[in-house]
């Protein structure tokens, strides 16, 4: 053989064994992979091994989040209740809407930094991640209350959801998929441009100087659970707003306890994110505190005791409570007004595609 | 031209050669699983009374998965039969989703397995439930794992995952009815169930085989007092793991080979 036919055998002889290999290479060889563009400041993030993200399925995850198809009544979508303008919630202290229009038990939590969020959704952490969570609120009664069955009937009669669900997914429409979509769009809510945010990049932004003494407040008595860049450690605390927890509605009251069982997490809930948090009122597990000038104020003088009350809420002589002046509590206003994004809020990539 | 027809003819074989490497030369063998629920001695059935000491049952449901199955060569080695998750059932209609829709009626007791190696096995292991991989993930879809047949729990009442095991009906104890939500789940209570057969099967060639199994719902209702404890879920974790427990070691039996 000459050198080129050597070389010819060669490429025959790979094209040959790595076509055995096919399924992988076809993985590998996606140019569909989504680019996430995360500013600085944040945490590193890891992308989902199940379900990375991907053009076709952010896409899709958009058009499903805005689509009122979704729910049985098909009068609401994910946005009825997780609205843009409000960082993704719905400013109800407890939301009615649902197609039973019965009360829900928890107040609307925000969607965003959802790629962080690693230690399960809802306020007690009781889905582990957001494709299983998204089942929750489609299929209950009290909110979208939509049949899945009816759902991927609903969907296949919409010729731009058949394409883009198989370029999107292997096997074309179905519930599963429509979670996972839904999921993918979630992750690419981040919101990471606050003017904190530009003053911590130094994009020319400088905050005032109630903002600076805000921001240094809130490190020194609100960060041990409001934590990092995230403003949350997205752990479960008891922040002392009630005496006793009874265990009806199969132990909606009784927060991280009812997943864990473990005692000591008795009346625990997740840790909300002060981003966005001056658009995010009414606040707490239920909803209960109309204003932020009540939340601070529980935190300075209206902790109820508990056994499982958080150790970090007790002071160095053994009071409960975050001692907080009327200076400290202005400032502390003044700085969560610096942490509302709103180029999040108004950023047309996340919109209502219709 | 010659030497490229030579190598076209030896990529060909190379070709070939790949897809030979999927397939199993001898023929592998088919099994049958038959999951037989019994009461006690009697054959179970829906909506017929079944007495247990002081206590008389009448069901309506009676519900599990069975996930990870593994045939146990006579030598110790192991087949793992791939995307095993099966749903067992006796079950009247089943109103799913508050009753957004109904899963119908149905009686589901055999599961076929193909692609069986050719050997001798003498037992089984399967589990009971969903591991925690798909049981925290109700969108990784595999086998017969589904949100629509009523055996997961979506609602904000219990972790977002799969029921592994349902037994619903009422009870009856010195006048006292009680209507019975006997259910598993949750990760903690996945278990494994290990059988050994009674005689070594062989498995291969043209015959199908069948391995005949019972699952006695009296033993999985073993120490529980559904008089005190009609509604057994999230909130009753002493109760689930005493459940799961005997799910994993007096339920199932194998009751015969060929």
């Amino acid at each position: 053989m000459t050198k080129a036919k050597v070389h010819f055998f060669w490429l025959v002889l790979y094209l040959a064994v790595s076509s055995c290999k096919k399924e992988e290479a076809a993985i590998i060889a996606t140019d569909n992979r989504y680019y996430l563009a995360i500013p600085g400041n944040m945490p590193p993030w890891v992308d989902d091994v199940d379900n990375p993200l991907t053009n076709d399925g952010v896409k899709l995850g958009r058009l499903l989040f805005y689509d009122k198809r979704l729910s049985g009544n098909n009068q609401l979508s994910c946005a009825s209740c997780h609205q843009q303008a409000l960082a993704f919630s719905d400013g109800m202290r407890i939301n009615d809407s649902g197609v039973s229009k019965q009360k829900l038990h928890r107040h609307t939590p925000t969607l965003f930094n959802l790629l962080w969020t690693n230690k399960g959704l809802f306020w007690d952490g009781g889905s582990t991640n957001l494709e299983s969570q998204a089942f929750g609120p489609l299929t209950s009664m009290d909110e979208m209350g939509q049949d899945l069955y009816e759902l991927e009937f609903e969907l296949k009669a919409v010729p731009e959801y058949r394409q883009l669900f198989d370029k999107a997914f292997e096997n074309g429409i179905t519930s599963a998929n429509v979670v996972k979509a839904l999921a993918q769009f979630q992750r690419t809510l981040v919101s990471a441009n606050s003017r904190y945010d530009k003053f911590k990049r130094n994009e020319g932004i400088q905050l005032s100087v109630l903002e600076m003494e805000g921001m240094k407040v809130m490190e020194q008595k609100c960060k041990s659970c409001h934590a990092g860049e995230l403003f949350t450690d997205n752990d479960f605390h008891n922040n002392g707003i009630d005496f006793s927890y009874n265990d009806d509605l199969e132990g909606i009251y009784l927060g991280r306890f009812r997943v864990t069982l473990n005692p000591l997490d008795m009346g625990s809930f997740k840790t909300p994110t002060l981003r966005n948090v001056m658009l995010t009122a009414p606040y707490m597990h239920d909803g209960r505190f109309g204003s932020i000038d009540e939340v601070l104020d529980h935190y300075a003088h209206g902790i109820r005791p508990s056994l499982t009350v958080d150790k970090r809420l007790y002071q160095n002589n053994g009071q409960l409570g975050i001692p907080l002046s009327s200076t400290e509590k202005s400032a502390i206003k003044a700085f969560l007004n610096a942490l509302s994004d709103e180029e999040f809020i108004s950023n047309k990539k996340i919109s209502n595609p219709y | 031209m010659k030497k490229i027809l030579t190598i076209i003819t030896l990529a060909s074989i190379l070709f070939t050669a790949c897809k030979k490497d999927e397939e199993i030369t001898s023929t592998p063998g088919k099994v049958s699983l038959n999951f037989d629920a019994v009461f006690g001695t009697s054959d179970f059935a829906l909506n017929t009374n079944f007495n247990s000491g002081t206590k008389t049952y009448n069901f309506n449901k009676f519900r599990y998965w069975v996930s990870n199955i593994v045939l146990v060569k006579a030598n110790g080695e192991e087949y793992v039969v791939p995307k095993s998750y099966y749903l067992l059932e006796e079950t009247s209609a089943v109103t799913v989703q508050d009753g957004a829709y109904t899963y119908p009626a149905n009686k589901r007791e055999l599961v076929e397995l193909n692609d069986i190696p050719n050997g001798e096995y003498k037992g089984i292991k399967f589990g009971i439930g969903v591991e925690s991989k798909y049981n925290d993930n109700l969108s990784l879809t595999i086998g017969e794992l589904s949100q629509l047949n009523g055996m997961t729990n979506v609602s904000w009442m219990w972790h977002t995952s799969y029921i592994f095991t349902a037994i619903g009906g009422s009870a009856v104890e010195n006048a006292n009815n009680k209507t019975i939500k006997i259910e598993t789940g949750l990760n903690a209570n996945y278990k494994t169930v290990a059988l050994n057969f009674p005689q070594n099967l062989t498995i291969g060639g043209s015959k199908s085989n069948v391995i005949n199994l019972k699952a006695d719902v009296s033993k999985a209702l073993d120490g529980i007092d559904v008089i005190a404890t009609p509604t057994v879920g999230a909130a009753q974790a002493t109760t689930m793991t005493a459940l799961a427990n005997n799910y994993s070691t007096k339920v199932f039996s194998v009751t015969s080979v060929n």
